[in-house]
């Protein structure tokens, strides 16, 4: 591998796609492939470590999908260009911001593979930081990605229980511990709707976690949450709501 | 024939019939058949009815009605005859020629008809109750005449009518069954090109076998949609779609197959159980990252054959995958229905960790 040659890692949960992409790219000069991976935690993990320049993205993948992948991707400084790979164009995929991403549609041609690769090898990191920006709303997300240092730290959203808005950033507090997100409550909020209720102006809790709604002696609320040792003062205007959202008659 | 409708599109299928009277697009009744010689009759005994309550008391009911039904009879039954004979040659002629027709075959034969009952009143009138006959011929036949036309014009317009509403309730049908023809998701087939572009470098030998199974599976997708076919030709083919997701799959992918005990001469409509293993493939077995086991099982219960596919669940995250699934589901619902005349059922079943399907129809052979 000549020091020249641009790092290209592949992303797709099927053996043959994976296999397919391989050998398109091991017969394109400049480029080498990192190898690939079947999933997408695996390829944050590893884009994280070794940073390649682009990553081809199949979109159609369990537990995480390409789209997922690219949203947490654009919190890194300098994100890798995302190709995605896909099938069958049911994502819309024209509606993606065009200079910021790219994708192909498998089976990939080789001289399609080879104009994606030049063109993305053009752009500007303040380009590829736009392209979470223009996946976003597209699909919703899985897991909620924290950045510690440059990397990524995956929270899966079953395991979130309360969502706290602090100065800046928001504090997630989860099965494994607490982290801050940059993402604001309000679109946490709208983007999660099902599965978060506002029990207060800076704090959405996880409905799943809520063990029990005790009233204090002044008439007010309290949500008590699993794992979460203090008592959570719900505001007044909430109260109705998350009695609706709880099933609790008044 | 209209009552029949319903089950003629499986008749097609199971067993050769005369051709139906819309097949061929001709509005006319068929007069040869019995069923429509009774309504002929019924019809004549309607109208001798309704002419004698109209006529004034004086002239005795039931008398004037015994003599409406002879004549209402006799003309409706020799105008079906005629009819009836005449029907090859009605049937090369356009819709106006045949209206006109029918319409000279009921006019002439009142003709005939009221001159009959003049001449017989003329001579042997003397004998019978005088009153019943007419004397003058023209005024009796001009006014049966136009009696006839008015009321034989008002039937022909009905068939046209009832005609026309048949056929378009049976194109109706006909394409919405087109609609529901069983397809492939495009997607399947890309993936599937895509895996056979990747196996023609690395294994050439199944890159040929998957070209094969492809085939073997789109020949049938692209085959009429009403088309039936025996159980166990549709197993192979869902046999042949699992092999083909396999290779894209490896081991993600599991199917347990529990039929020996179902009736493989069985017929059911083509691509019946293949969208349902289709289904749980992409809802039940790709979402999950280590994969998972399709469970496909069946028996028979005396002339009831009930199958079931059964797929384990992922949380639900993708509102939108849930409604495809649905819209499959709902398809292949009314296939069923409409193959097996409402004996066949389709019952979904959804616990916390699995979905499962179950299918009932009637044993056919």
């Amino acid at each position: 591998m000549s020091a020249a040659e641009r790092k290209l890692l592949i992303v797709d949960d099927e053996a043959p796609a994976r296999s397919r992409l391989e050998s398109l790219v091991a017969g394109l000069p400049g480029w080498s492939a990192l190898g690939s991976c079947a999933s997408g935690a695996e390829a944050i993990a590893r884009i994280e470590r070794e940073r390649p320049a682009v990553v081809l993205l199949d979109i159609r993948m369990p537990a995480m999908s390409g789209i997922e992948v690219a949203r947490h991707l654009c919190l890194l400084d300098s994100p890798p260009a995302v190709i995605f790979t896909t099938a069958y164009d049911e994502y819309a995929l024209e509606a993606f911001d065009s200079h910021a991403v790219g994708y192909l549609l498998k089976p990939v041609r080789r001289e399609r593979l080879e104009s994606a690769l030049a063109h993305a090898a053009r752009l500007s990191d303040a380009l590829l930081s736009e392209l979470g920006r223009s996946v976003k709303g597209f699909e919703r997300r899985r897991h909620l990605a924290a950045r510690v240092r440059d990397e990524l730290r995956l929270i899966p959203l079953g395991e979130v229980r309360l969502l706290k808005a602090e100065q800046k950033y928001v504090s997630v507090f989860h099965a494994g511990g607490e982290d801050l997100i940059e993402d604001t409550l309000r679109q946490l909020e709208q983007e999660f709707a099902d599965l978060f209720v506002r029990i207060h102006r800076s704090m959405l809790v996880a409905i799943g976690a809520i063990e029990a709604l005790e009233k204090d002696a002044e008439g007010g609320y309290h949500a008590r949450l699993r794992g979460i040792p203090d008592r959570l003062p719900v505001s007044r205007r909430q109260v109705t709501d998350l009695k609706a959202r709880l099933g609790i008659k008044r | 024939m209209l009552p029949h409708g319903a089950t003629s599109a499986i008749d097609r299928d199971t067993a050769p019939q005369a051709p139906t009277e819309s097949a061929d697009g001709f509005f006319l009744p068929n007069f040869c058949d019995p069923r429509m010689v009774l309504a002929v009759v019924l019809l004549a005994e309607l109208l001798a009815l309704t002419f004698a309550l109209v006529r004034p008391a004086e002239v005795g009911f039931l008398n004037e009605l015994a003599r409406l039904s002879v004549l209402m009879q006799w003309l409706g039954l020799t105008s079906s005859a005629l009819i009836c004979l005449a029907r090859d040659s009605l049937r090369r002629l356009t819709t106006p020629l045949v209206t006109g027709a029918v319409l000279a075959i009921v006019l002439a034969n009142i003709l005939v008809l009221s001159v009959g009952v003049v001449w017989i009143g003329r001579w042997r009138g003397e004998g019978l109750m005088l009153e019943i006959f007419p004397s003058a011929l023209w005024p009796f036949a001009l006014k049966n005449l136009l009696i006839g036309l008015i009321v034989t014009a008002l039937l022909l317009r009905y068939c046209f009518v009832s005609h026309q509403w048949r056929r378009h309730v049976e194109s109706e049908a006909r394409s919405r069954i087109d609609a529901l023809q069983a397809r492939i998701r495009p997607h399947f087939l890309f993936n599937s090109l895509n895996t056979i572009a990747s196996l023609t470098r690395s294994s050439p030998e199944q890159a040929e076998e998957a070209v094969e199974d492809l085939a073997d599976l789109f020949r049938v997708t692209l085959s009429d949609a009403g088309k039936l076919l025996t159980l166990k030709e549709e197993l192979e083919l869902s046999r042949i779609y699992q092999r083909l997701e396999m290779r894209r799959l490896g081991d993600r992918l599991k199917v347990v197959w529990d039929v020996a005990l179902l009736p493989m001469r069985a017929r059911l409509p083509a691509l019946t159980i293949q969208p349902l293993l289709e289904n749980a493939i992409y809802h039940g077995i790709e979402p999950l990252e280590s994969g998972g086991t399709v469970t496909i099982s069946g028996g028979a219960d005396g002339d009831e054959i009930e199958i079931s596919v059964s797929n384990p669940t992922v949380a639900p995250t993708g509102e939108a995958s849930r409604r495809g699934n649905r819209i499959a589901v709902l398809n292949i619902r009314e296939r069923l229905g409409l193959a097996f005349a409402g004996r066949g059922s389709l019952e979904i079943e959804q616990t916390d960790s699995s979905y499962t399907v179950r299918l009932r129809f009637p044993l056919q052979l």
